[in-house]
């Protein structure tokens, strides 16, 4: 298979940034996606919904444009724009035309250093969080992996996620003095910013440059993750919601790797044999073979740079089959454990993970995405060509020291759904 | 094979295959000995292919006993096909998702569809497989009892979803007679006791080329995969019989529906459904834009109206493109201190206001502009455009990819009023509540 991507280029920024730009030979569409240092791992537990709602109102007004004045301005060009909040970083994602790429990067500027946060927004905000937080009760899915974040790691650790509860009683306290200051957080500091698509890169590194040299510096280094300090034990917990025709279940493991780690990429491989696509162990077994569910995954959460993450899977069962499906999902995750890591099984997965890689960068969007993370996690440039060789050089026996850091006997599980009573 | 040019470009004739004509670099042929239609999308830039075949037949042609036989069926088509199956390891999924191919099917109410995109040297492979499926597939009892779990436990994932299982009662209320009545999943009775031989008789009546088009997109030699395709779908026959025309007509409606589902838990939603035309109607593109305007950005009516106010988390109006006379929904997810009554009543005022003022020159210019870059998004990647094809496919003519956009940039604001005097009327429309019965 030939390996062959659209050449993407990097200019350093000051203060640690980092510039990519790809032009490819889709027409009319410029994919932009970036992020500033300043996330939730930078405040307090009690208050690091701050950043949530930081990102959700940058848009909504600065000190030069009223909030109807920059959307209407936006959508009349046909740009699209978007803030969000990770852990460490404050991301935004955009698309527009080739034309006004300027535009759009200057607006991106505009929101991050001059957002001002009107009071009534902040009102709202807080109104519409607290109804996702209240509709999320309802959801089995977030409710399961809540939970299993609580299983796995210490109330302080980024990866522990409070309960909505406790979040509900975080987003009430939030006042707009919160917001400001944790604007002041974001600035060029740590940018990574990748422009995809239609576009030439002296245009792009001009119109970015130009953009992002007037910002203030903002936070410059991420912050050091604690290690997480609660003993693996397999623990479960059951959330029951009624009338619901579906379990979601999760079973995990906290393991004490990094993106960086040596071992970073043999546990994706390893997920990817358990539990990726329809020939993995999981979905052979437990789907094709005993029907027992639509889907059986598993995959590494919680990972970056910084942070210690998990290794989980996740399936839906029929409550009438909620016991014994959970049953055979712990025995054939140990089936595989002993007879399912094989040169053979091995090299197939390889083959599937290079493969589908290259589908995946067929799309604009999904190189702007995967060069954002790149830069995100620290990884030079050429891992966007070398993975495919970063995957092809994994071993059975890095498969197997990947293998050490997940004791089965320690996998604990988070359910959530109407469960019938025995 | 005698191989020659067509005068105007570089487009392959093939003996086997009739050309009919280009429209923005994608060539239409259609197979002559058994009427397949074959699209052909080339495209250098990335070395990936992509290739959808598209069967003219969804939940529309199902009925009461044997709802959601299209989805189930699909999903035995996976199951092996006589020369590519478990017994000789060269199954879909060790053909093709081994080598890192995105391989999966859709149903839904007029189309049922079945894809690879793959790195480009597989195609010929995905060629092979799915001429072998279209009419050599293993459809067999003990695949249908394997495999019947799996789709329930599908349809039990949607149950959990509020907005699922609310747009299935909108369906069910507002067809009392045509199938869009029924969700294409089906219902769970008729999921769990579709006999084989009427699933097989559904795969004998629709799975046929004449039936179907074949879309090839992407990396790859145009003649050599021309040559392929009729050589691999060549050797079906045309459908012995036509398959059943639907000629049920949905009865006018006489007066709003309502439709209420309570359920434990904290999720709130109040949608309301209008009757619209067909896909291919002349008012459908002045619909569309109503869509767009009513809700689907920051700037739409319904996001400032209500999400802008707090009254709701969540916003959209999708006008549903089918084949026969559709609905187009807007969906309010409620905030706690919204009620469902009062929703209901801000949005109705939300629509008269568009019908008694109608929208202004600022809206449709921002729905022109966002309109612009959907369609630079449509060619964003094999799959991107294969779904985009697939869906103008489905409502009876590919090339609507081609002149809806164009139909679009032509709507006019008083065109838009109109659409929404016309179509946003109470007594065409069906109400519906989620309540959460611990909110």
């Amino acid at each position: 298979m030939k390996n062959e991507f659209h050449p993407a280029q990097e200019f350093p920024m000051p203060h640690g940034g980092r510039l990519f730009i790809a032009p490819t030979h889709v027409r009319d569409i410029v994919i932009v996606n970036g992020s500033v240092l300043g996330g939730r791992n930078m405040l307090p537990k009690t208050l690091n919904l701050v950043s949530l709602l930081t990102a959700d109102l940058l848009d909504a007004g600065t000190a030069k444009k009223k909030k109807d004045v920059l959307r209407d301005t936006l959508a009349g060009k046909g740009i699209s724009l978007s803030f969000s909040s990770s852990g460490d970083r404050t991301e935004f994602s955009g698309q527009c035309f080739p034309e006004d790429l300027s535009m759009l990067l200057s607006t991106i500027t505009e929101c991050l250093e001059g957002a001002i946060f009107p009071e009534a927004e902040v009102k709202n905000a807080k109104a519409l969080a607290l109804g996702n937080l209240a509709e999320s009760k309802s959801n089995t899915r977030t409710r399961a992996e809540y939970a299993l974040s609580a299983l796995l790691y210490d109330p302080e650790h980024v990866n522990c996620a409070l309960p909505i509860e406790t979040q509900e009683k975080n987003v009430a306290a939030i006042r707009r003095a919160h917001l400001q200051d944790f604007r002041k957080k974001l600035g060029k500091g740590g940018l990574v910013l990748a422009i995809v698509g239609d576009i030439a890169v002296a245009t792009a590194r001009s119109a970015a440059e130009k953009a992002f040299g007037k910002l203030a510096v903002g936070t410059t280094t991420a912050p050091i993750k604690q290690v997480n300090k609660k003993l693996q034990k397999e623990n479960e917990k059951l959330i029951p919601i009624a009338d619901k025709a579906n379990i979601d279940i999760l079973l995990g493991v906290a393991i004490p790797l990094t993106v960086q780690h040596q071992l970073y990429h043999p546990m994706k491989v390893l997920a990817e044999m358990l539990g990726g696509g329809v020939t993995s162990h999981l979905m052979q077994t437990i789907r094709e073979r005993d029907g027992l569910t639509y889907g059986a995954h598993s995959s590494l959460m919680g990972l970056d740079a910084g942070a210690d993450g998990y290794f989980k899977i996740w399936a839906t069962f029929s409550p009438d089959k909620y016991k014994e499906s959970v049953e055979k999902l712990r025995e054939e995750i140990g089936i595989f454990f002993l007879k399912g890591l094989t040169e053979e099984a091995l090299n197939k997965r390889k083959e599937e993970m290079t493969g589908s890689y290259l589908v995946a960068l067929s799309t604009t969007q999904n190189l702007a995405h995967s060069l954002h993370s790149i830069g995100a996690n620290g990884f030079e440039l050429s891992y966007l060509t070398e993975y495919p060789n970063i995957i092809r050089a994994v071993s059975l026996s890095d498969i197997m020291k990947a293998t050490d850091l997940i004791p089965l006997d320690k996998l604990s599980l988070a359910a959530s759904g109407t469960f019938k009573k025995k | 094979m005698r191989m020659r040019f067509s005068n105007s470009s570089s487009v392959p004739i093939l003996d086997g295959a009739t050309f009919i004509r280009s429209l923005e670099g994608i060539h239409e042929y259609r197979l002559d000995s058994n009427g397949l239609q074959i699209l052909l999308a080339p495209d250098a830039t990335t070395p990936v292919a992509g290739l959808m075949v598209t069967y003219r037949v969804g939940s529309r042609n199902e009925a009461v006993g044997y709802t959601g036989a299209t989805h189930l069926l699909e999903h035995l088509m996976f199951k092996g096909s006589k020369n590519f199956n478990k017994a000789k390891g060269n199954t879909i999924w060790e053909l093709l998702e081994t080598k890192g191919a995105l391989v999966n099917a859709t149903t839904w109410n007029d189309r049922t569809n079945y894809y690879a995109v793959v790195p480009q040297e597989y195609l010929p492979s995905a060629i092979a497989l799915e001429a072998d499926r279209m009419r050599r597939a293993n459809i067999v009892e003990e695949d249908r009892q394997s495999e019947m779990p799996i789709v329930r436990n599908e349809f039990e994932r949607g149950e959990n979803k509020m907005m699922h299982a609310l747009d299935k009662q909108l369906w069910a209320l507002a067809y009392t007679a045509h199938p869009y009545h029924h969700p294409t999943i089906g219902w769970r009775s008729d999921i769990e006791n579709v006999s084989i031989e009427r699933l097989k008789k559904f795969y004998d009546d629709f799975y046929h080329p004449d039936n179907a088009t074949v879309s090839v997109v992407g990396s790859f030699d145009s003649e050599a995969t021309l040559a392929a395709i009729i050589k691999e779908f060549g050797v079906h026959s045309k459908a012995p019989i036509s398959s059943a025309k639907i000629y049920t007509e949905e009865p006018k409606q006489e007066g709003e529906r309502r439709a209420v589902i309570k359920r434990a838990g904290h999720s709130n939603m109040v949608a309301i459904a209008h009757k619209i035309p067909a896909a291919t109607d002349p008012d459908m593109p002045a619909i569309l834009m109503l869509a767009f305007i009513l809700g689907a950005s920051k700037t739409s009516r319904l996001y400032r109206a209500l999400i802008d106010t707090a009254l709701a988390t969540d916003v959209s109006t999708t006008c549903y493109q089918f084949r026969d006379p559709s609905l187009l929904i807007s969906y309010i997810t409620l905030t706690p201190r919204t009620r469902h009554e009062a929703m209901e009543k801000r949005l109705k005022q939300e629509f008269q206001k568009i019908i008694s003022k109608g929208v202004t020159v600022q809206e449709l210019t921002q729905a022109k502009r966002f309109l612009r870059a959907y369609v630079a998004s449509r060619r964003d990647g094999p799959y991107a455009l294969l779904e985009s094809l697939n869906e103008e496919i489905a409502t009876g003519d590919w090339a609507r990819f081609v002149t809806l956009p164009q139909a679009l940039m032509r709507v006019t604001a008083k065109e838009v009023q109109k659409v929404a005097k016309k179509y946003l009327i109470d007594d065409q429309s069906t109400v519906g509540y989620f309540i959460g019965t611990n909110a």
